[in-house]
């Protein structure tokens, strides 16, 4: 079964990535279909849902479109959550290939210095980055992937320990290739899989990352997250339930979407592998 | 022998551990702009250099920032970790102060999200093929999707405000000279709300863990050789299955335990529960530099013995783990 | 002359009669929220917000002020000023005493103002700055020789700006460090009972108060409640018969004020009147530019952030004083929202589109969207503006160093110009290092000495001339942005009477207050 088939057998997974195709479709339309900023003060404020024409999901406490608020969201969401998963796989693949790799007393101390920074509360460490970094969208990225690089530094690890004395990398050692070609070349493509599945997994978790710093006043004032619009509604949630409906749905839509894609990856990619993340 | 040994050889790496993360937190939090005495000036409404000075010099802050390190580290020898400038208390009084609810909190929210999740995930797992089985794996995952703030207003609008029947907020009710069984119902009742929703996500995981974990175990060859011995499948289920499943809990549980102090915050926040997540987050937003410290040693200790304790019951759970370490 | 004893008896007793209209009752416990927690509840050691609000209950000052501004009657039961403004004779009740037993006496008086309050509170020490001497002729006499008239120093006898504080107790002791800071002494009409540190601080009535019948409540509980939304909820399950103001978020308000047997007053900040400003940064960029700080003021549109924001609440300020203020000049033509003009003088100054960072403050989500409601006002104007997050201590230290472009900040007016409005204006208080004093750098000598000359001229006739003439040149060259005097209501139970009846509000507002129940 090639991979496409494996993937689709996985009801779920479909479901997922048709969800987190719409949202995509969201994300890219939103200049098109609300070419104005969603900080603009279009309407009176409170405006319930489908009470008027082009304000289908009402307006916020300051008579802004809660849907182009939500389309834009979309964008600053997935743009948050890609990024940050990024530049934790760029600090956590290296440092576990290494580790793994190499092994003896480098793994020892790389491990110590990753289990350093799993010993302070993830959500904690998070808090207090970004508020020594002060908000914005680049405090925040690197906050959630400071806080979220170990795991990928631990798997990969995992992954190179048990993959490094297979028999193509020793054929390759013969070869007489370098050590850097091998952990690029050889080993790193055959742990690919389990990293990607991961990834997405990640990407999920730092859009509820991002929600929850903002829910707490943490987030980037220039740009309109889902956080920033929940945390928002948070005080005038018993007047207007629809502001925090909505991106709330968005952000359990997203990250259910982005879960069911992963296990249906998991499934295409490691048939036969455990899952041992949840 | 060996194993009093190897813990000895942990408790000693722990200390350095700690030593260090002292260190690291105390230069981290030293990069935040403004420091203690200035958000204190601003609060006050009016001030002058003079003020300033004054209050940076009961602080200790107008020391040169190695005697600052140096004078915290030596205090936090002999256990003295210090005042708190905010809250004019000693900073192990305050943490020790609030540390009971905070242990009540995510200690319940920890039992009901292991055995609600573990109930859930193996009759998940019993129930693979059918309904049922899905349904609860769906609510998982909606559990595990949710953001566990929304959760918590979405509880506090619809059980406190609309049906009125939990306490919105707070510890204990005020002011009603509780003693006894009153008191502890009386907790008993704020404690409900708060200790859900932080299991609520827990739960999601534990579930799927266990029945992932069940599955692939039920394909392992000792279960198949019992079940062609003609074992009971309930036995089955129970004395191999569920067995051997528990080692990726054990992991997940020692690291949830470990977050226990750190990781309630949120919902610390929207239910006024008067814990560590709580007066960390103050702390941080007050510059309250010793009492932040205090709190990042304590729940760094927190994790540290924690990870011991899973490495011990994962000793207990599977004798390979212990010959191999 | 004895114009103002008269004067302060007459007000006094207007209150009474309107106030004791009810016949009141005594006993009862009143719950309250106290946001956020403070520091601690000693008066003269914190000058903060809740430290004020809860020790207000705790200690007293020689005088309190009704919502006017007069004063009445407190410590000191009567009071003279000479003719030439510069000897302030008090008379003080001679059965008050501390919470510990201890008679007060004017030995207490010329301590803490001249020892304690001189070295612990910023603000009262540049008031004290114009007292050439603090005497006491006999135990229950105090007399203030001024250095030279000052116009408003009777203002200064409110309990958070000039409370007593016990000389047996602080004499000789470092006053930070006292071990009695946990354990408040006053001489006020309730006294410290427990704090039970997030969760509650309970004062209990003082039964041994000087003033025959008072208080009438038995206690007072401020709840620690760190969310506003479960502030609300616990005035509305009737955990708490008080939302002071500001503790709950602004969007509730309406919603509140319309529950069941709710009362709401905006009344008891008069003696703050709370002006909010936008801080501009005179000395650098654009903003050096007096056509752009024009611009700024024709651009927002500060009818909408009072309407949509503060639900109605507050007044749009014309210039610099506000309208609790004395001498506010009201023929000052108002900065009408005018975007077409903000255009206009940005064209003519030649603003090339340079950034301009806006700073808001931190103080919960009314803010937040002001802020950027605020932004979205420039923008539209076409200044090219981003927004800075922070946190409190950032946004001190922001503006303590002078690292910003615009910033939100509110301050307290305190009566009187000389007390609340000069000091953000005139150049000597040019100083790094603090959040509160002329932060934007603006400098005119003319301004300058204008300030000066009005507060220490005497009578009040002639400092409103000068006065004056200081309002038409800030108005004109507009150093700061004037965004909205604040009106902050006071939402409580209609069973609570008697709650806000002075110029001070909750501050020291429950030695009245009795509960119907």
């Amino acid at each position: 079964m090639n991979f496409f088939a494996r993937f689709a057998q996985n009801r779920g997974a479909l479901v997922g990535l048709i969800i987190l195709t719409m949202i995509i479709l969201m994300a890219i339309s939103a200049p098109l279909l609300f070419p104005e900023s969603p900080w603009r003060m279009v309407q009176r404020p409170f405006l319930p849902p489908l009470e008027l024409d082009g304000f289908p999901m009402g307006t916020d406490t300051m008579g802004r479109n809660v849907a182009a608020g939500l389309m834009h969201g979309a964008w600053v969401s997935l743009l948050i959550g890609l990024v940050s998963t990024f530049v934790a796989l760029v600090i956590g693949v290296p440092l576990g290939a290494i580790a793994g790799y190499y092994g003896g007393l480098l793994d020892d101390a790389l491990m110590r210095f990753t289990e350093f920074f799993q010993i302070i509360p993830n959500f904690a460490l998070a808090i207090v980055l970004v508020a020594i970094m002060q908000p914005s969208v680049t405090s925040i990225v690197l906050a959630i992937a400071l806080v979220s690089w170990p795991p990928v530094a631990r798997l990969v690890r995992a992954e190179f320990m048990s993959l490094r004395h297979r028999e193509y990398v020793e054929a390759a050692r013969l070869v007489g290739q370098s050590n850097r070609t091998i952990i690029l070349r050889q080993i790193l493509p055959n742990a690919m899989s389990p990293i990607i599945v991961m990834a997405s997994l990640m990407v999920a978790t730092a859009i509820l990352l991002e929600s929850s710093l903002s829910f707490l006043g943490l987030g980037d004032p220039n740009v309109m997250s889902w956080g920033y619009m929940i945390g928002a509604a948070r005080t005038v949630i018993r007047q207007a339930w629809w502001l925090s409906f909505f991106p709330g749905l968005a952000i359990l839509l997203t990250v259910l979407a982005l879960n069911l894609v992963g296990e249906g990856l998991d499934d295409a990619l490691n048939p036969k592998l455990s899952r041992e993340r949840s | 022998m060996l194993y009093a040994r190897l813990i000895i050889m942990r408790l000693l790496k722990a200390v350095i551990v700690l030593f260090l993360i002292v260190i690291f937190n105390f230069f981290l939090i030293q990069m935040a702009p403004g420091d203690p005495a200035a958000v204190m000036a601003g609060e006050a409404g009016a001030t002058d250099p003079e003020f300033l000075r004054q209050l940076r010099e009961q602080f200790g802050l107008d020391q040169p920032l190695y005697v600052q390190l140096w004078r915290y580290i030596s205090g936090i020898a002999t256990l003295d970790f210090g005042y708190s400038y905010r809250q004019q208390m000693p900073v192990f009084d305050l943490i020790m102060d609030r540390m009971p609810a905070t242990l009540l909190l995510t200690g319940t929210a920890f039992v009901m999200s292991l055995g609600l999740g573990i109930l859930a995930g193996s009759m998940a797992a019993a129930r693979a093929k059918k309904l049922s089985g899905s349904v609860i794996m769906a609510l998982a995952l909606v559990f595990y999707a949710t953001p566990l703030f929304w959760v918590a207003l979405m509880s506090v609008v619809l059980f406190s405000v609309q049906l009125d029947w939990l306490p919105a907020y707070g510890f204990a009710s005020v002011g009603t000279g509780y003693t006894g069984f009153a008191l502890a119902l009386d907790i008993g009742k704020h404690l409900i709300l708060p200790a859900t929703t932080l299991a609520l996500f827990f739960m999601a995981i534990y579930t799927r863990m266990t029945r992932t974990s069940m599955l692939e175990a039920s394909q392992q060859d000792y279960v198949k050789t019992a079940r062609s011995k003609g074992l009971a499948s309930g036995v089955i289920q129970r004395r191999h299955i569920l067995r051997n499943a528990l080692l990726p809990i054990i992991t997940l549980a020692g690291l949830q335990a470990g977050q226990m102090v750190g990781g309630a915050i949120l919902t610390e926040t929207v239910f006024a529960w008067p814990g560590i997540g709580r007066l960390m987050f103050e702390a941080l937003m007050q510059r309250d530099y010793n009492l932040l410290l205090g709190i990042f040693f304590f729940s760094a200790a927190l994790v540290i013995l924690f990870n011991i304790i899973t490495d011990l019951v994962y000793g207990l759970v599977d004798p390979r783990i212990k010959e191999a370490s | 002359m004895k114009k103002t004893l008269t004067l302060a008896i007459a007000a006094a007793s207007i209150a009474a009669t309107y106030a004791w209209a009810e016949e009141p009752r005594s006993g009862g416990i009143i719950n309250t929220v106290i946001q956020p927690e403070p520091p601690s509840i000693i008066a003269g050691l914190h000058q903060n917000a809740p430290t004020q609000t809860v020790s207000g209950n705790i200690y007293e000052s020689l005088l309190r002020y009704d919502t006017d501004l007069n004063p009445m009657p407190q410590l000191a039961h009567d009071w003279t000023v000479s003719d030439d403004g510069l000897v302030y004779t008090f008379n003080l009740h001679e059965d008050a005493t501390w919470h510990d037993g201890k008679p007060f006496t004017s030995a207490d008086v010329v301590f803490s103002t001249d020892v304690y309050l001189r070295e612990m509170n910023p603000r009262t020490r540049t008031i004290l700055s114009h007292v050439e001497s603090i005497e006491a002729p006999d135990d229950h006499t105090v007399v203030f020789t001024l250095k030279n008239p000052f116009g408003p120093f009777l203002l200064a006898f409110e309990a958070g700006t000039m409370p007593m504080m016990p000389k047996h107790i602080y004499e000789g002791t470092d006053f930070r460090d006292n071990e009695a800071n946990n354990h408040p002494v006053g001489t006020g009409p309730f006294k410290f009972e427990s704090w039970d540190r997030g969760r509650v601080i309970q004062l209990v009535k003082n039964e041994d108060y000087y003033e025959q019948g008072l208080p009438y409540l038995d206690g007072i509980n401020w709840h620690v409640i760190p969310d506003a939304s479960s502030r609300a909820i616990a005035y509305e399950n009737g955990t708490v018969d008080v939302l002071p103001a500001n503790s709950v978020e602004n969007f509730d308000i309406p919603r509140l004020s319309e529950l069941d047997n709710t009362c709401r007053t905006e009344q008891g900040h008069e003696y703050f009147s709370p002006f909010a400003m936008l801080w501009i940064n005179n000395r650098e960029g654009p903003m050096a530019d007096k056509r752009f700080r024009q611009a700024v003021m024709y651009a927002l549109d500060r009818e909408f952030a009072r309407d949509v924001l503060w639900n109605g609440l507050g007044k749009v300020p014309l210039s610099a004083f506000g309208s609790n203020a004395s001498f506010q000049d009201d023929s000052l033509p108002p900065y009408d929202h005018n975007p077409e003009r903000a255009r206009e003088l940005l064209d003519e100054m030649g603003y090339d589109g340079e950034e301009v960072r806006l700073l808001p403050i931190p103080y919960g989500e009314t803010w937040v969207r002001w802020a950027e409601a605020v932004k979205q006002n420039l923008q539209e104007v076409g200044i090219n503006i981003r927004t800075q997050a922070t946190d409190v201590g950032g946004w001190n230290q922001r503006l303590a160093e002078w690292d910003y472009d615009l910033a939100f900040t509110y301050l307290f007016q305190y009566g009187d110009p000389a007390l609340g409005i000069s000091r953000t204006y005139i150049s000597s208080n040019i100083a790094k290092g603090s959040p509160w004093n002329n932060v934007e750098g603006y400098e005119n000598e003319r301004v300058d000495e204008l300030f000066d000359l009005a507060a220490t001229a005497y009578p009040d006739d002639k400092r409103e001339e000068y006065y004056h003439e200081v309002q038409g040149i800030l108005h004109d060259e507009v150093p700061v942005g004037w965004l909205l005097e604040l009106g902050f209501p006071t939402i409580y139970s209609c069973d609570v009477k008697n709650l806000v009846t002075t110029g001070i509000g909750l501050n020291d507002g429950f030695k009245n207050a009795w509960l119907d129940r």
